[in-house]
């Protein structure tokens, strides 16, 4: 994934100012930055919500702007509101998105059979989502997200609504897919999560990019990366 | 499969298992009957109804069976003025060569008692006039030189049932379609949002005008589910209600030729409206808002209604059946009475509406694919 020089306005705010960074497969990149920095409007950007007013953006190979339907046909996102069909049961959830993801009709049962046991959803798949717990929803959400195997996955602070079990469920899914050869953004203000999970990061502040790099070099000889992350937005 | 299909079936399980849409489309076959039958009961007893005149006063011979006949009930009343402000319905003061009548037009029961005693007195004076005549060796026929003779072209007891459907059945059908598809055009778009799975939706590959296509087939087919549960109910109900007249034609039911136009202009209206509540709803941020938006649009609708109401005859020209919603009541109206298609005004009906159709589908597209769905939110 590229992005190249990204501006972006809502408004009167001027929200993304010319930021740019790349991500690769097989790596968890983590897209750091205090509340207003332009993290979300920068992802959903990515997954063509979002026009950028300037810059490009390219997902394997795809062009945002050009083909945004190839682009959501290999990108996977997961958020925060982990908003699910009450009145379906979560298999029934996890099958629509599938159908609209162009998972071929003989491979329905098949694929979602086999998301429900990789996230262990066996015990609730049939119950109305109506009747979730938030972790169990946010299971869903992971599922419909991943149901077409897409090769990128952007999970954008899918922990804030969870408690310590199901955080961890999903810090470990994002390190299992990092595993299979996916490229992870992982947007997040949590910066205990951000240095032990991602290889590289962003830290974006007031729509502009102020640290990019590995995890160790941008946190340097700080104790941790939050000490960094405070220094570099001018807290500290 | 394609996405409008998905969606579309998607939206149905997920309406058929909403209450409040079950519960709109249970209400609608239940609350027409209940009408129904609150009318019949209601017509029934002011017909039969005995009504009560405070006289002073000598009866003329003859004139209080008449009266009893018609069911109005003589009790004496001293001051026939005074009694009949409450008392009783009307009051007479019976003098020689003249019946002064009091009354309170404000009441319905005066009025009622009113006409009663005009046509009694007038079949009085005709049958007295008739047996000085008689007894005078003359004809009574002089008094009426010219007799009228009236050749109904259509039975007045299907006159009276067309005139009836005419009003009701349109109403019923534009009342229905709006508020049966109602809530699901709320809960599919400003739902969607407030739940937060809109941008879950939008983040597939499925084309937005697809998503919409799937979203107004699905308000489309459960309004047309509420009209039909509705106008069934209304039928099953009209079934055990009789009129005046001979056995096997005393019930009202519709024309052959009314049935296929109330099925294309229920089509027509109810695309429409489907369109209309699903942009109304993409421009809401919750329920509540999507509510605010769709309500004023049931009083702008049912006001072209009730026009038949309140102007029985009005026939207008070509032009107004460019009006959406009038147009299909006038259209449903024409069929119902005159039993016949117009075919020109058909042809207006259907531009108009699809129309209306295809101007509130673009605009719930636009509203649809632009960036303030998400960033409003």
């Amino acid at each position: 994934m590229a992005v190249e020089r990204l501006g972006k306005t809502l408004g009167k705010n001027q929200v993304l100012r010319g930021i740019s960074f790349q991500a690769q497969h097989g790596e968890i990149f983590g897209l750091l930055g205090p509340n207003g920095a332009g993290k979300t409007t920068t992802l959903r950007i990515i997954c063509t919500l979002l026009s950028p007013d300037s810059g490009t953006v390219e997902v394997v190979g795809f062009d945002t702007r050009t083909a945004p339907e190839e682009v959501r046909r290999r990108i996977g996102v997961v958020t925060a509101d982990i908003g699910v069909y009450p009145r379906l049961s979560a298999r029934e959830n996890i099958a629509y998105f599938a159908q609209l993801s162009e998972v071929p009709d003989r491979e329905l049962r098949r694929r979602v059979d086999a998301v429900i046991e990789r996230l262990d959803m066996g015990s609730f798949a049939d119950q109305r989502a109506e009747s979730l717990s938030s972790g169990q929803r946010q299971k869903v959400a992971i599922a419909r997200a991943i149901i077409h195997d897409p090769q990128v996955l952007m999970f954008d602070e899918p922990t804030s609504n969870l408690d310590v079990l199901a955080s961890r469920e999903v810090r470990e899914f994002m390190v299992e897919s990092k595993g299979r050869g996916k490229c992870v953004i992982f947007s997040t203000h949590v910066m205990h999560d951000a240095e032990r999970l991602c290889d590289r990061i962003t830290i974006l502040h007031e729509g502009r990019v102020v640290a990019s790099g590995p995890t160790a070099e941008v946190r340097g000889n700080r104790r941790e990366l939050e000490d960094a992350f405070l220094e570099l937005v001018g807290v500290a | 499969m394609g996405a409008a299909w998905i969606v579309y079936r998607k939206e149905m399980i997920e309406i058929l298992r909403d209450r409040r849409t079950l519960i709109a489309i249970g209400l609608a076959a239940l609350v027409t009957p209940i009408v129904l039958g609150v009318i019949s009961q209601v017509a029934t007893k002011t017909a039969t109804q005995a009504y009560t005149i405070g006289y002073a006063g000598e009866i003329p011979t003859g004139l209080d069976i008449l009266l009893r006949a018609t069911n109005l009930k003589l009790v004496p009343a001293a001051d026939p003025a005074a009694a009949a402000k409450q008392q009783v319905d009307i009051g007479v003061v019976f003098k020689s060569g003249e019946v002064d009548v009091y009354f309170d037009p404000s009441r319905q029961s005066a009025q009622i008692a009113e006409t009663r005693l005009q046509t009694v007195l007038g079949q009085y004076d005709a049958a007295q006039a008739a047996a000085a005549l008689r007894s005078k060796g003359i004809d009574p026929g002089i008094l009426t030189p010219l007799q009228l003779v009236g050749h109904p072209l259509s039975s007045p007891v299907q006159a009276a049932s067309n005139a009836f459907l005419s009003f009701f059945l349109p109403y019923i059908l534009i009342t229905m379609i709006l508020t049966g598809g109602f809530s699901a055009a709320i809960d599919s778009t400003a739902g969607e949002r407030e739940r937060k799975t809109l941008e879950s939706l939008l983040l597939t590959p499925a084309p937005r005008s697809r998503v919409l296509i799937g979203k107004i087939a699905a308000v489309t087919s459960i309004s047309l589910i509420a009209a039909v549960a509705a106008i069934g109910s209304m039928f099953l109900a009209l079934s055990q209600i009789a009129l005046p007249g001979p056995p096997g034609s005393n019930h009202i039911s519709l024309s052959p030729v009314a049935v296929p136009v109330m099925v294309w202009v229920a089509l027509l209206i109810a695309v429409g409206f489907s369109s209309v509540t699903v942009a109304l709803g993409t421009l809401a941020k919750s329920f509540r808002q999507g509510q605010a938006y769709v309500t004023p649009l049931y009083f702008i609708t049912i006001f072209p209604a009730s026009i038949i109401l309140f102007i029985p005859d009005f026939n207008p020209n070509l032009a107004y059946y460019l009006i959406p919603i009038l147009n299909a009541v006038l259209v449903l109206r024409d069929a119902i009475v005159h039993n016949a298609v117009e075919w020109p005004n058909l042809v207006v009906t259907t531009i108009s509406l699809f129309a209306t159709g295809a101007l509130s589908w673009f605009a719930a597209l636009r509203l649809f694919t632009r960036e303030g769905l998400l960033t409003r939110s």
